[in-house]
């Protein structure tokens, strides 16, 4: 199967797809309720879209395209009071967070459809260890070409994205010390990493594509587990690195500051992007997982290191005419108050580690959280 | 006194040297007799689980029952020994546990679930009791029996489902509606048991010590466990590691103070893991089933309920007994059916439920070796009783496991 035409969509729009945890409300260990919860929510009216995920204790939910932060913000407030309310109903709590504390990925159930079987038996422990929680964010793009090209120029800015939505610190019951421990479950993953460097859509799918469908390994854009990748059916980028943050409101402000970056390199004001920066890639990628906003960065032009917080900074009063035109000023403001102030959900969920004094109680605090939807 | 050592003195040489090594023996043996049959039923079950897939509850209740001395066996009815507070302390564990999952304000934003509850239990009462009646059973008898089978035994429901590692809405409701329906069933049963005491004594006062009173105290001292180990915990700190062992203590205390005050242990048990809940001390997923100490417990508690049998008991009104299972689990999967779809599940978790509450053995049996003080004989009194406990000893397990197995619930794999 041939890969899809690239089907072009309003520039600059965005929707966001969330990975969210099912727990329950006495030990808050995750529970095995997405069938219950999907067959409720099938007969009501839903303000968003949700599926099931690899395991019967995730759902993804997913928002329409919007244009503006506020727009996006309304409508995931609404999808997480209708999940809350439904999750009441069956005495299930939802919550954010790319990892859960303490599971024991062995007691993963896959939830029963033919795809998610045919991964699991694929990928065998690997399958339940991806009992991970994910934000991805699509932007809309005029044309494929304009998409490979966005895809490329953003590479720089991923461990922003990491640091900024970083919320895994706790794996299988212990501090990992990373702020993103969910990150290394997707590195597990064979064809996990970046998009090889080609702007040309014709180049990529009749090249790189169609040799890759030919080998065997893969057989649709799906099977790659990149940090960006694009999506032809929805004429859109998809940024995938993004831990599901603990709020609603933070997640619709990480899409801002990519559609605002994005906004930017429209304009073509930066250096375009070339194979060589991918030098630093990995590196400044691996600085943003384990340290957060406290990473430093190599620049891959200057080949000079900066604090990753530094960088976010300097990049947000870039950002401000972008926000301005795209009335998201009051989303970065967000992100620069977490940058300066509070710090990310990974140092968050550590403070409650430290005053809880237990995982179970680092769960209890993301599912408060999650429902009262602010930090403060 | 000198008269004594020679009347003593007198008596030893009268006795056979054979007489003494027997006495001697037979003390050896009656205080190797428990801890065998623990052993013996812990490789029934683990043989039983292996080769037929029975849950290892089922096969300890057919142990106990084959070792009792009444079928022949050596296990003496255990009933008013140390073993019996032993069990009771088994049974506070796991009510304990099932208060702890309860989560109330549920019942509050799902109120079909609360009228779920309440029908079943009270369809069971009513349903039981008219058959009782058409049975002939006089007027007490037939209310001790329909206020019994009003409940479902929380050791066999939680223990199926911590061996299966269950979890969705069929294991939660299951949770949920035995734990109301064991407190209805307690409430009614000490109803009665006031109604009788009143009845046959013509008391008022122990009448009303024996229903409201037992019901207020016993409530009440749970509670204030409920409040006090979380409290002392949170003093201590980092309570992760140490909940488990604390807990554990406290509801061997509980039991121990609640037994010798004649008070319900279960209530009390029941009280604390909800109280304890809902003043948020978080106890972690390793700690289900109390761990190694909850797993050897239970072995001890279901022989105890199966050698407190006599097949004599078990014979007497098998007819009734049939009838009883039958009509009681048909109610309870109407009531569950019923009000499956507004409670937001499908039919079939609805129906599923209902068959998941069938156990009931472990309560009952606890439940009147706790008021044995009243004289209150029902295993002998309670025509069809005795064979309902040993029925359901064994079945009601496999009930509970294949309802949630048939629902997915269950972790492909079985651990443990």
């Amino acid at each position: 199967m041939a890969l899809n035409a690239f089907k072009a969509s309003e520039p600059l729009s965005m929707g966001i797809e969330l990975e969210l945890q099912l727990v329950n409300w006495t030990d808050f260990d995750l529970s095995g309720s997405a069938s219950d919860l999907l067959h409720l929510l099938g007969h009501r009216t839903f303000p968003g879209d949700v599926k099931p995920e690899i395991t019967e204790s995730m759902i993804e939910i997913s928002t329409a395209v919007h244009h503006s932060h506020a727009e996006l913000l309304a409508q995931l407030r609404n999808i997480r009071d209708a999940l809350v309310r439904s999750g009441d109903r069956l005495n299930v709590a939802v919550c954010g967070g790319g990892t859960h504390p303490f599971q024991r990925w062995s007691e993963r159930r896959i939830f029963p459809n033919p795809r998610f079987n045919q991964l699991s038996t694929l990928y065998g422990y690997l399958a339940k260890q991806f009992t991970v929680f994910g934000q991805h964010i699509h932007i809309g793009c005029a044309s494929a070409n304009e998409a490979l090209y966005l895809l490329h120029a953003l590479n720089r800015y991923v461990p922003h994205f990491i640091a900024l939505s970083a919320s895994s610190p706790f794996f299988q019951g212990v501090d990992t010390q990373f702020d993103s421990a969910r990150l290394n479950s997707v590195f597990a993953f064979p064809l996990s990493g970046r998009a090889p460097l080609i702007f040309d859509w014709r180049e990529f799918a009749e090249h790189y594509f169609a040799k890759m469908e030919k080998t065997g390994v893969v057989k649709s854009m799906k099977d790659f587990y990149w940090d960006i990748r694009p999506k032809p059916e929805y004429g859109t980028i998809e940024l995938r690195v993004c831990d599901t943050p603990l709020t609603v409101d933070r997640a619709a402000a990480l899409a801002a500051y990519l559609q605002a970056l994005c906004r930017m390199f429209l304009q073509r004001d930066e250096a375009p992007p070339v194979e060589d920066d991918y030098l630093v890639y990995n590196y400044n990628r691996f600085q943003a997982c384990r340290f957060g906003l406290d990473g430093v960065l190599v620049h891959p032009k200057s080949n000079a290191s900066q604090l990753l917080r530094d960088d976010i900074l300097a990049t947000l009063v870039r950002l401000e005419p972008h926000a301005a035109a795209l009335d998201s000023v009051a989303a970065l403001d967000q992100l620069r108050h977490e940058v300066i102030g509070e710090g990310n959900h990974a140092s968050l969920l550590r403070q409650h580690f430290a005053n809880a004094g237990s995982v179970q109680g680092v769960v209890d605090a993301a599912v408060t959280l999650f429902r009262r939807g602010r930090s403060r | 006194m000198h008269r004594a050592r020679q009347a003593r003195g007198a008596d030893v040489p009268a006795r056979e040297p054979t007489h003494l090594i027997h006495e001697t023996l037979h003390g050896i043996l009656a205080s190797v007799a428990w801890p065998a049959a623990i052993a013996t039923a812990w490789v029934v079950g683990e043989l039983a689980y292996r080769l037929l897939s029975l849950p290892r509850i089922s096969s300890y209740g057919i142990a106990g029952f084959a070792m009792a001395a009444s079928q022949g066996g050596f296990l003496d009815n255990p009933s008013g020994t140390p073993v019996a507070l032993l069990a009771h302390f088994a049974f506070g564990l796991i009510l304990f546990e099932l208060g702890y999952r309860i989560n109330l304000r549920w019942l509050r934003v799902n109120p079909w679930l609360a009228i779920t509850g309440v029908a079943e239990a009270g369809g069971s009462f009513a349903a039981v009791f008219i058959l009782a009646q058409a049975f002939a059973l006089p007027m007490v008898p037939s209310l001790l029996l329909a206020a019994l089978a009003m409940a479902t035994s929380p050791a066999a429901v939680l223990r199926v489902a911590n061996e299966l590692q269950s979890s969705g809405q069929v294991t939660e409701r299951l949770f949920h509606l035995t734990a109301c329906n064991c407190v209805l069933s307690l409430f009614v049963f000490k109803a009665v048991v006031g109604y009788w005491v009143l009845a046959s004594a013509g008391s008022a006062f122990e009448a009303v010590w024996n229903s409201l009173v037992v019901i207020g105290v016993s409530v009440a001292i749970g509670a204030a466990f409920g409040v006090a180990v979380p409290a002392l915990l949170r003093q201590l700190g980092r309570i992760d590691r140490n909940a488990t062992v604390a807990f554990a203590a406290a509801a061997l205390l509980l039991t121990a103070v609640t037994h010798a005050f004649k008070f319900s242990p279960l209530l009390a048990a029941l009280a604390f893991g909800l109280v304890a809940r809902h003043r948020r001390a978080i106890l972690s997923q390793a700690q289900r089933n109390f761990g190694t100490l909850g797993d050897l417990l239970t072995v001890l508690l279901f022989v105890f309920i199966a050698a407190s049998l006599d097949w004599q008991q078990v014979r007497n009104g098998l007819t009734l007994a049939l009838a009883v299972i039958a009509l009681r689990l048909a109610v309870k999967m109407a009531a569950t059916t019923l009000f499956a779809r507004p409670s937001g599940i499908t039919w079939r978790k609805g129906a599923l439920t209902g068959l998941a509450m069938t156990p009931m053995s472990g309560l009952v049996i606890v439940l009147l070796e706790q008021t044995r003080h009243l004289k209150l004989y029902a295993l002998d009194q309670v025509a069809g009783l005795a064979a309902i406990v040993l029925l359901l000893e064994v079945i009601g397990p496999i009930l509970t496991r294949q309802a949630l197995v048939w629902a997915g619930e269950t972790h492909p794999r079985e651990g443990r």
